[in-house]
């Protein structure tokens, strides 16, 4: 039940980075900033308020993506490799920040003994077993947001981005708007993610902002398939479950962990739900986004 | 007031950190340049260098031995990454070399602990540098001033190369235009091979010259390959030049930063970055991206 | 009893005839009395500081050996759960709630780093499981941080900073500098040298902190130099310890400042050579011990595996033999029996007389002070003992951190 509930909360994780890398092409090498960032947020309102468990993590989450608005504003002047560097570098601060402002953050120990308060309709989601479900309802509410903004007009402008940028800016959208929009959106969402997880492992710590753990977020993207919302979620509960029984298995999990990848990428281009579809249905003709990308570099 | 012989010291050391993070970052540059590939896998490939040094070091009780054997051995296995995988791949979009890479980099940490074992192993400094020299009063190790000098001979060493060999011309026109050299009937996939094969021995250089500073642990690449990011992206991704400057960039904010700034020794090379990135998205030196 | 006794004769002459495998694989069809006793270790394996994580396996592996073939624990085998938290306290946690879940498991140990025990710590309490530390250095898991379920069978921090603080008391050095690395470990075994310094009026002259994972030290390596001071204390591990003796050998800064620091594994002068000759550390275990039941526990180790014990393998096996005391005290390993009796427990064993206190559950046992120095037979330098102190001098008031005299 702990693994399923940590792979859950990391699954809203992974599809909230899916809306920037799947849906705009914008790669994000910080993602782990929005997840600490929530976590922390979280975490000090437990602590230090008397707000409830169901009103500190949707703070934390919007907190993130207000502050995401500045940090996608100045990402985005930048595309390509410059605007991944760029997050992972307001990642990499905010880990000094949270290394450093003592304080607030408690340094190199994190924040600890943070609690699941129920306030007053929370008593249900207190448990172990509770908790479980209040992140699966987070999972699917988040779920349907993000399919509903991927398939409102606002989501085909991202796709225009991503196929085309110069060409959607050229059809009168002011492409830039759009991108800071995503980004802050997607950074509330992982936020939520992190909020969740500080009440749920009662503690959070500068591992939470760290560039691998962004590494290990785009991996689970990829993995699941970017650009399919479904995909990512499982990519990241197969990341974790995997991880996590290998390494039950032998010392030697990084090594096959590793190979799991490459082998995904020559066999399994599209992912895991790709692999997936295009067994369950094999006569539908979706329109294949990555090799359409493919081809244009 | 900071004295001269603090301030020679300070810059010695500045630029010894510079040589080791300038190999590093242009082998990082120039994979790029030609395959506009993020290679997560070099810092993995740093420690192979630091690991094979080891072995030929130890075996052999010769550095300069270590020195030659090693970086062939660590371009040997980037080549054969690249023909054996990377190949398959140049159609795919950039999650695939992203994911492949980062597969890489994790199985091959986990050989090499296999292999080496989870300690760390020492490398010794060669005989011929392992004393000091005064500077301005101020002792100063010789390996160190060694390492500048390797640092600037492979700097020029690569500089000619690009310049007046027909490889390093096919390198600087693919990294322009690959399709034209294509079409000129020249094997760009064999170009390709090459630069990942020397991309990766430059990056062993940098790991066998770190390993008596650092010793040989597997530890040694976690962050490394970070840092060897903020220089590329500092310098201009796939630009020679830039990779020397954003590694002489990176290594002053760090000297003078970690002396008079100590709490703020996390932050300065991001902090450098970002500033760098707001006013040149593309890097100092590269295109506009 | 009488039953449990013959059991554990019939099973030594299984060992004895077919090795511990196949008579594990038989004592569940011989008496339920039988069913093994688990202890779960999840252990950083791999990641950063993954050869501490190997060592602390070795420890429990080997004596998880030893132990059954003199018929086990309370005549029940005993059976070791090892899982790898790659150092991540998240994982740490996650891995030792499901041996408590899957495998019915109440006893932990060698839980690698602080940062993992004190995320592991709160949970006790949940999961009714003891937690024997074997090698958790930080102040405040017998201070702020304690829970009744937790044991610390080993030296902490602060008690190896104030064992060096001790010797410094007779020893020649005026001014002192301090260099940790940037996080609670580092800070804390600073903060209790700086004000052990104070007390006995030395000079203390400043100290500075390397973020973890720093590569160049020569920038600090410039400072510790300019501070004028003749000894600098030095709080750090794995590869960052490595670098910085290694870097500092080069500027030939041990010429000029004498090092010192909390604890040294024999890891490090493996891994440095010669760089590491003349620093002089407190050690939580040191293989060089003079007694009986230490030389004995040598002699075992080397020949399982042809190495000296090192630091934290000492420590491993001290805190299994902590727990066997614990154990055959209560006669049980129910969590509240073998909490009452841990509260309490004494034995002699390889580090001499040890014993757990009751107030914070903090072992008492003397501090030692080495110096690495060449030695015949050696192709490292070796720790040389070169003074110890009693236990009752180096252990803090209890629930605390620091001392007042």
């Amino acid at each position: 039940m702990t693994l399923l509930t940590e792979a859950v909360i990391l699954g809203v994780l992974a599809m909230s980075l899916d809306l920037m890398v799947g849906y705009t092409r914008l790669i994000s090498f910080g993602h782990a900033a929005a997840y600490g960032f929530g976590a922390y947020a979280s975490g000090w309102l437990l602590l230090n308020t008397s707000l409830p468990m169901l009103a500190a993590i949707p703070l934390a989450a919007l907190l993130a993506g207000i502050l995401g608005i500045g940090v996608a504003w100045v990402c985005t002047q930048a595309s390509g490799i410059s605007f991944s560097m760029l997050t992972l570098a307001f990642a990499q601060l905010a880990y000094a920040v949270a290394y450093k402002w003592t304080s607030v953050t408690g340094g190199s120990d994190g924040l600890a003994g943070i609690p699941r308060r129920a306030g007053p309709f929370g008593h249900l989601f207190v448990s172990r077993d509770g908790f479980y479900y209040l992140v699966l309802i987070a999972l699917f509410l988040s779920f349907l947001f993000c399919r509903a903004l991927v398939s409102s007009p606002f989501g085909a402008v991202l796709r225009g981005i991503r196929e085309n940028e110069a060409k959607t800016l050229a059809l009168g959208y002011n492409t830039r708007g759009y991108k800071i929009a995503v980004v802050a959106l997607s950074y509330g969402l992982g936020a939520l993610a992190g909020a969740l997880y500080a009440p749920f492992a009662g503690f959070a710590n500068t591992e939470l902002l760290f560039w691998l753990l962004s590494g290990e977020v785009l991996i689970m993207v990829i993995v699941g398939g970017a650009g399919t919302l479904i995909g990512p979620i499982l990519g990241a509960a197969f990341f974790l479950v995997v991880q996590h029984q290998l390494s039950n298995y032998t010392e030697s999990w990084a090594l096959f962990f590793g190979l799991i990848f490459i082998a995904f990428v020559i066999f399994a281009p599209d992912g895991i739900w790709g692999f997936v579809r295009a067994r369950l249905r094999r006569r539908t003709t979706e329109p294949d986004y990555r090799r359409g990308v493919a081809r244009a570099r | 007031m900071p004295s001269l012989s603090f301030l020679v010291t300070e810059i010695a050391n500045a630029l010894s950190q510079a040589a080791l993070l300038f190999f590093l970052g242009v082998g990082l540059t120039l994979i790029f340049g030609i395959m506009r590939i993020v290679n997560f896998a070099h810092g993995a490939f740093y420690m192979l260098g630091a690991f094979i040094g080891y072995s030929v070091a130890s075996l052999t009780g010769n550095f300069w031995l270590a020195l030659a054997v090693a970086p062939i051995g660590v371009g040997i296995a980037g080549a054969l990454f690249e023909l054996g995988i990377l190949r398959r791949l140049y159609r795919r979009d950039e999650s695939a070399f992203l994911m492949v890479t980062f597969g890489l980099a994790l199985a091959m940490t986990d050989l090499i602990r296999i292999g080496w074992g989870p300690e760390a192993l020492q490398v010794k400094t060669p005989a011929a540098f392992s004393g000091i020299v005064m500077l301005m009063g101020e002792p100063f190790p010789t390996y160190r001033l060694f390492l500048i000098g390797a640092g600037v001979l492979v700097a020029l060493a690569i500089w000619q190369f690009l310049e007046r060999t027909r490889l390093g011309l096919l390198i600087r026109a693919t990294s322009q235009n690959a399709e034209m050299v294509y079409a000129l009937g020249i094997d760009v996939n064999l170009v390709r091979s090459a630069v990942f094969g020397i991309g990766c021995g430059l990056a062993g250089i940098g790991g066998v010259l770190a390993a008596p500073l650092l010793t040989a642990s597997i530890g040694m690449a976690a962050d490394m390959i970070i840092d060897a990011f903020v220089i590329v992206i500092i310098g201009g991704m796939g630009s020679f030049a830039g990779s020397l400057l954003g590694a002489l960039l990176v290594a002053f904010v760090q000297v003078f930063g970690e002396y008079y700034l100590p709490n703020l020794a996390l932050a300065f090379m991001y902090l450098l970055m970002l500033l760098v990135l707001v006013v040149r998205p593309g890097g100092l030196l590269g295109k506009e991206a | 009893m009488n039953g449990n006794s013959m059991l554990t004769r019939r099973r030594a002459i299984a060992l004895g005839a077919m090795g511990t495998a196949l008579a594990a694989t038989w004592r569940p069809r011989l008496a339920v009395a039988a069913e093994p006793i688990k202890i779960g270790a999840p252990l950083a394996l791999t990641g950063p500081l993954g050869s501490v994580g190997q060592q602390l396996k070795r420890g429990c592996e080997l004596w998880v050996k030893v132990q059954n073939a003199k018929g086990g624990l309370l005549g029940r085998p005993i059976k070791l759960l090892v899982e790898d938290t790659g150092g991540n306290p998240a994982d740490a946690v996650r891995k030792a709630q499901e041996m408590v879940e899957r495998d019915g498991c109440n006893i932990f140990t060698g839980i690698t780093l602080s940062s993992e025990a004190l995320a592991v710590v709160p949970k006790l309490d949940e999961w009714n499981a003891i937690f024997i530390s074997s090698d958790n250095g930080d102040g405040r898991l017998t201070a702020a941080s304690f829970v009744p379920n937790f044991f610390r069978a080993n030296v902490s921090a602060p008690m190896g900073a104030r064992a060096v603080a001790l010797y410094l008391r007779t020893a020649p050095y005026k001014k002192f500098y301090a260099i940790g690395m940037d996080y609670a470990w580092g800070r804390n075994s600073v903060a209790v040298f700086k004000s052990e310094m104070e007390n006995a009026k030395k000079d203390f002259v400043g100290s500075v902190f390397s973020p973890i994972g720093t590569k160049d030290f020569s920038t600090y390596i410039t400072k510790i130099r300019q501070s004028g001071a003749d000894a600098c204390y030095v709080t750090m591990a794995g590869d960052d310890y490595n670098a910085f003796l290694s870097q500092a050998a080069h500027y030939e800064l041990p010429k000029k400042v004498q090092l010192l620091s909390e604890v040294v594994d024999l890891t490090v002068p493996k891994a440095v050579g010669d760089a590491a000759i003349g620093l002089i550390s407190s050690m939580r275990y040191c293989f060089r011990t003079d007694n009986p039941k230490n030389k004995a526990f040598v002699a075992t180790w080397k020949k399982e595996y042809n190495a000296e014990p090192d630091n934290n393998e000492g420590e491993q096996w001290q805190a299994l033999q902590v727990l066997a005391a614990g154990a055959e005290k209560a006669k049980s390993t129910e969590t509240k029996a073998l909490r009452a009796a841990l509260a309490t427990v004494q034995l002699d064993d390889i580090n001499g007389h040890v014993a757990i206190r009751e107030c914070d559950h903090q072992i008492v046992q003397d501090g030692t002070v080495v110096r690495l120095v060449k030695a015949e037979g050696f192709s490292y330098p070796v720790p040389q003992i070169i003074a110890t102190f009693p236990g009752e001098k180096t252990v803090p008031a209890c629930k605390q951190m620091t001392y007042s005299d």
